[in-house]
């Protein structure tokens, strides 16, 4: 390259006059006077017009100026916005022609990339600039923050790397430094690199004192050590990092998260005896309330092997060994031993078989008297059918009702526990173990509740209480003593709980009837009475007794809240927005605000309401609003880049990196994205017919069906064609609201990113198999185990036509819940296709060749018509399998001419809906099915006798529902 | 079980539903809107007070100052509605609103609130026993005027006053 090529640089370097402006320039843009640096750029242009550098810099000025207006003005001038932002970019191009041997231009091209979030051509124009530029330190940090947030994890070890070379003295350079090599994955060599920055200070340096800054570091490089692998067992880390927490507990300010550590690492060598210590120690510091402590402490007591401590560790809220797995007898006792009060455990102890009274002096029960965990947890020790437990529960209930604690029912049913067979991991050195494990599961469906020892235990106790507390204010087992008036009504609230457990919503309207009538004040009542009414099928009546709720105390916000979202499913949107309007910014729409404060249960709440009315673009633009609030989370991070590594918060700043690794997997992510697949999907099938369907999921409908859903819509039609006109004026009022306030403050008239393509219609008009399959993909890549990700990443794939990936998503489906009514279906539907396809369009041989090979065995190699017929006869055998299970094979029954229409219906009528899974959604669905019937066949009247026998168990089961 | 150990609440416009819902469930008759609002008008909370237990409102007392009519210069005490819900009743919070209506009275006569302040006045509809009861005999009022017919819907339509 020649000096006179125009790319080598023109005019470059500045005379003085010049270089002196243009240092003024970056001067100008670092400190945000936009302006100045503007001016500034121009004067170097007008006697240099070709100048790079300053070409470029004027670009990067003019692009932060359309950002930050962007940021002040709102959208009102989107499109002049786009000019500058275009001028910026042709500025900055034009400038990095002239002079492509500057790391300033490469420098700003970066910039500019980043800026637009392109993050991956971003770090591209960062390294030609380093290739120019090697040791330019600003650019290397700038890269180093891109190469994290892309997890380019390896380029950011080495620009750190670069880094500390340069800089070897700071601090920060160290730590980053350490922290690269550590999210590598390499542990032992990032605890040699802070080892190394330790031997650089001296003695008496303040890194050495006891402090913060000091103290998380220190049980940073804990952390690192635990994470070490090495030695026969693979423990080694451990072993080392628990010796390391003596080194350390000089300069640790963080005593608990010490001791935590500590009890951790003891408890995975196996030093039980010392993991006890700890418990103690902790318990003394105050964590007597700590489930996480008393499981730990549990684990040391029964000696639990490293992966049960593991599991123990990880479990939420109350849990803990006991409520992990079944415990054998001698185990129960041991935990009696520890639990148990002076007077019960000798009751409890002398029923095992144990009568040691010393050990009874060690119980915590007497050391801590006060603590309600460990009476909790004594609860959990105890065999349900035991006499002891049935005296216990007594107690507690007695107490609790007494105090009048509304969660006492939620609490109660964390005790309805089912063992379940999974599978267990294979650990080091054990291969003839066996391969499954007893775990204990939730009882969750009211058919398994209803059941549930324990269930029936407290509902037989309660009844007793009501007896005795109507007739003379007494508990049962206590005579003499008169309870406050309130005693009864809790116990009425209690009961009213066990009924919405069990689905047994009339009885339970009757006694939430009773405690409103006995203290109409208390907001709790109404919000029970509305769930009730929602399970039971009523919600227009859930949605006005909630709210009436609310209006006993308007500062209360979570009864707020809930009426908001009991409005949204009634399909109320404009009270719902009126109620939550009460508690946000009193200034602006309050819709802005919502956003503003990413308030994701609203939206999605809002986002169903308008898809159950069919308005499918203003739902998709409330979804799409809560992804984007989800790529806004995955953008914060860039803040804490720099900031935690200041702060030295590096065990905060793991977590927070790994939190936003599983940001997309996280439930109500999912919950919008799959919304927004099935709504892409159901405009794909049906083309056209935007605002005329009322449910997406008409993809499984039969002609018929199809036909009278239309004739639904088209009334829905006109419903919405005169609530649009409401809709309408309402948004001219909003604003004239805005208007007006344009000559009050000026901010405020600004219009808010939620204005753009309200109605959503640019995301119609979108690729829907595009975009679906989009969504589909970061489903399945971060929410691997949800199997409604994979459920519609086959519908997806099926559409594209792409029959490998659709049987990789029947597999998936298959290893996370083989009896899955969506699988099923799933599996009939791929069989039917696949026998339905013509032969060229069958696609490459080898896919051909694996379908043949792999697809049998999801059918466990029967015919499509053995399938069903067995699937049919599975049903029969478990009297309990669930309604859409039911619904899904009688669906499956007649595309495959495996049985006639009464045969279908009678899998479904003859369950009496005593089944799992039964809500008034599935009912719903039921008789969906049932009247697609109707028309099909000769057998119409015997169809009509069905449909009332069907409508007949709804009735009973929910009694409050009108539409089914 | 005897008292009950009460709280006071001032009453407000984000709670005076709460007040609508006791004097429903304790009275026969029912207030017109316009006495909720003026309720909800941040009220002496001295004078209005709502009595919890066990952290619900269980019972409330409305009182204003007001003159007495031919007495120019000259005001009373006036209880507008004091209610207790049924299941409460006989646990003392009654007596105990009461008592801190004239308590604030007695440490506050000599205030430009309570200095023109001659008597303390109520009426009972004639069929309520209990209410008589109370205030005759626990509180000493003494009877004074029947008026007849003054309620119009229900039965008997007459209330004396104290």
């Amino acid at each position: 390259m020649s000096n006179d090529n125009p790319q080598a640089g023109q005019n470059r370097p500045l005379p003085k006059k010049e270089s002196d402006l243009f240092k003024n320039v970056v001067k100008f843009y670092e400190s945000k006077q936009y302006k100045k640096g503007l001016k500034n750029a121009d004067t170097i242009l007008k006697r240099f017009p070709n100048h790079g550098e300053t070409l470029c810099m004027k670009g990067l000025i003019v692009n932060a100026m359309a950002n930050s207006a962007a940021a002040a003005q709102g959208s009102k001038k989107k499109e002049e916005e786009g000019d500058k932002k275009k001028e910026a970019i042709e500025l900055v191009k034009k400038g990095l022609m002239m002079d492509m041997r500057s790391h300033v231009c490469w420098h700003v091209y970066g910039l500019l990339h980043r800026s637009t979030q392109n993050y991956a051509e971003a770090i591209k124009a960062y390294k030609q600039a380093l290739r120019i530029d090697s040791e330019n330190l600003q650019i290397l940090r700038d890269m180093g923050l891109l190469q994290i947030q892309m997890r380019d994890l390896d380029g950011f070890r080495d620009t750190r790397l670069r880094i500390l070379t340069l800089r070897p003295n700071s601090k920060v350079h160290w730590l980053t430094y350490a922290l690269s090599v550590h999210v590598n994955g390499d542990c032992e060599g990032a605890a040699g690199v802070l080892d190394n920055y330790m031997a650089t200070l001296e003695k008496d340096s303040v890194e050495f004192q006891r402090n913060f800054e000091s103290s998380e570091l220190a049980l940073y490089k804990n952390m690192v050590l635990s994470e070490t692998d090495g030695g026969e067992d693979g423990l080694e880390g451990i072993r080392k990092a628990l010796g390391h927490l003596d080194e350390i507990h000089h300069v640790c300010v963080d005593q608990t998260g010490w001791l935590i550590a500590r009890l951790s690492y003891q408890l995975q060598l196996g030093a039980f005896d010392e993991a006890k210590e700890t418990c103690f120690l902790l318990f003394e510091r105050g964590s007597t309330e700590d489930h996480l402590v008393h499981g730990a402490y549990m684990c040391a007591l029964l000696k639990c092997d490293r992966e049960t401590c593991v599991e123990v560790e990880k479990m939420k809220g109350m849990g803990t060994v006991a409520t992990l797995r079944p415990l054998s007898d001698e185990e129960r006792t041991t935990l009696l031993h520890a639990y148990g009060n002076a007077d019960n455990t000798e009751a409890a102890v002398t029923a095992n078989g144990d009568n040691d009274s010393s050990i009874a002096k060690e119980s915590l029960a007497k050391t801590y008297p006060r603590s309600a965990a460990i009476k909790r947890i004594y609860l959990t020790l105890l065999s349900p059918s035991s006499d002891e437990f049935k005296s216990s529960i007594d107690k507690y209930c007695q107490r609790q009702i007494v105090k009048g604690v509304p969660s006492l029912g939620w609490d109660l049913s964390s005790m309805y526990l089912m063992e379940e067979q999974r599978p267990k991991n294979v650990s080091h050195g054990e291969s003839t173990a066996a391969t499954t494990k007893v775990r204990y599961v939730l009882a969750k469906d009211p058919v398994d509740i209803k059941s549930h020892l324990v269930h029936r235990l407290i509902v037989q106790l309660v009844d007793s209480y009501i007896a005795s507390l109507a007739s003379n204010n007494t508990f049962p087992s206590d005579a003499t003593t008169v309870v406050a008036p309130s005693t009864l009504l809790w116990a009425w609230y209690l009961r009213s709980i066990l009924h919405e457990q069990a689905a047994e919503y009339a009885q339970g309207i009757t006694l939430i009837n009773k405690c409103i009538e006995h203290t109409p004040t208390a907001v709790d009542f109404y919000e029970l009475k509305a769930r009730l009414l929602e399970g039971g099928g009523d919600i227009q009546q859930a949605a006005n007794v909630i709210d009436a709720g609310r209006d006993l105390d308007h500062q209360d916000r979570f009864i707020n809240n809930q009426a908001t979202q009991t409005l949204l499913r009634a399909g109320r949107g404009e009270e719902a927005k009126q109620r939550i309007s009460l508690f946000t910014r009193e200034e602006g729409n309050p819709e802005h605000n919502l956003y503003d404060m990413q308030c994701t249960w609203y939206e999605l709440e809002l986002a169903d309401c308008w898809r159950r009315k069919g308005d499918l673009g203003r739902s998709l633009r409330k979804y799409m609003a809560v992804i984007k609030h989800y790529q806004d989370f995955h953008e914060d991070q860039f803040d804490f880049h720099m900031y935690c590594i200041r702060k030295v918060t590096l065990r905060t700043y793991c977590k927070l990196l790994k939190f936003e690794d599983e940001l997309w997997g996280l439930p109500h992510y999912g919950r919008a994205a799959e919304e927004v697949i099935k709504i892409h999907l159901h405009l794909l099938d049906f083309p056209g017919k935007l605002k005329e369907d009322e449910e997406p999921d008409y993809s499984k409908m039969t002609p018929s069906e199809r036909k009278k859903a239309k004739n639904i819509a088209r009334k829905k039609k006109k419903a919405m064609a005169s609530a649009g006109e409401v809709v309408g004026k309402d948004d001219a009022s909003n604003k004239d609201d805005s208007a007006s306030n344009t000559n009050g403050n000026k901010k405020k008239a600004k219009p808010h990113i939620i204005d753009e393509d309200s109605d959503g219609k640019e995301l119609l008009a979108l690729d829907h198999l595009e975009e679906a399959k989009k969504f589909a993909a970061i489903l399945v890549r971060h929410a691997p185990k949800r199997i409604s990700a994979w459920a519609l990443q086959y519908d997806v794939s099926i559409r594209r036509g792409k029959m490998l990936l659709a049987l990789q998503a029947l597999y998936k489906m298959k290893a996370i819940n083989p009896n899955d009514h969506e699988l099923f279906s799933r599996i009939v539907d791929f069989s039917q296709k696949l026998s339905s396809r013509s032969l060229d369009s069958q696609g490459h041989a080898a896919s051909q060749t694996v379908i043949a090979s792999e697809f049998p065995k999801l059918m466990n190699e029967n015919s499509l018509a053995d399938f069903v017929t067995l699937a049919v006869e599975e049903i029969k055998a478990d009297a309990l399998s669930s309604l859409p299970m039911r619904i899904a094979v009688a669906r499956a029954m007649l595309s495959t001419n495996v049985g006639s229409s009464s045969d279908a219906t009678s899998l479904i009528l003859d369950c009496k809906l005593n089944v799992r899974c039964v809500s008034v959604e599935t009912c719903r669905e039921a008789m969906q099915f049932m009247d697609s019937l109707g028309t099909k066949e000769e057998g119409g009247g015997e169809n009509n006798n069905n449909k009332g026998r069907m409508m007949q168990l709804i009735m009973a089961k929910f009694p409050f529902a009108k539409d089914c | 079980m005897g008292a009950l150990s009460i709280e006071y609440g001032m009453i407000n416009a984000d709670n005076v539903e709460q007040l609508k819902k006791i004097n429903q469930a304790c009275f026969p008759v029912s207030y017109n809107d316009s006495f909720y609002e003026d309720m909800a008008k941040k009220q002496d909370e001295n004078l209005c007070k709502f009595a919890y237990w066990n952290g619900f409102a269980v019972g409330a007392i409305c009182t204003r100052v007001e003159p007495i009519p031919d007495c120019p210069g000259r005001s009373r005490i006036y209880i507008m509605t004091l209610g207790v819900l049924a299941a409460y009743r006989n646990h003392g919070i009654g007596r105990k609103l009461v008592t801190s209506v004239l308590d604030y009275f007695e440490s506050q006569k000599d205030g430009t609130l309570f200095n023109t302040v001659d008597e303390i006045m109520l009426h009972v509809q004639t069929s309520n026993e209990d209410a008589m009861t109370f205030y005759g005999e626990k509180f000493g009022f003494e009877k004074g005027e029947l008026v007849e017919n003054y309620y119009k819907r229900i039965d008997p339509p007459h209330y004396l006053s104290f």
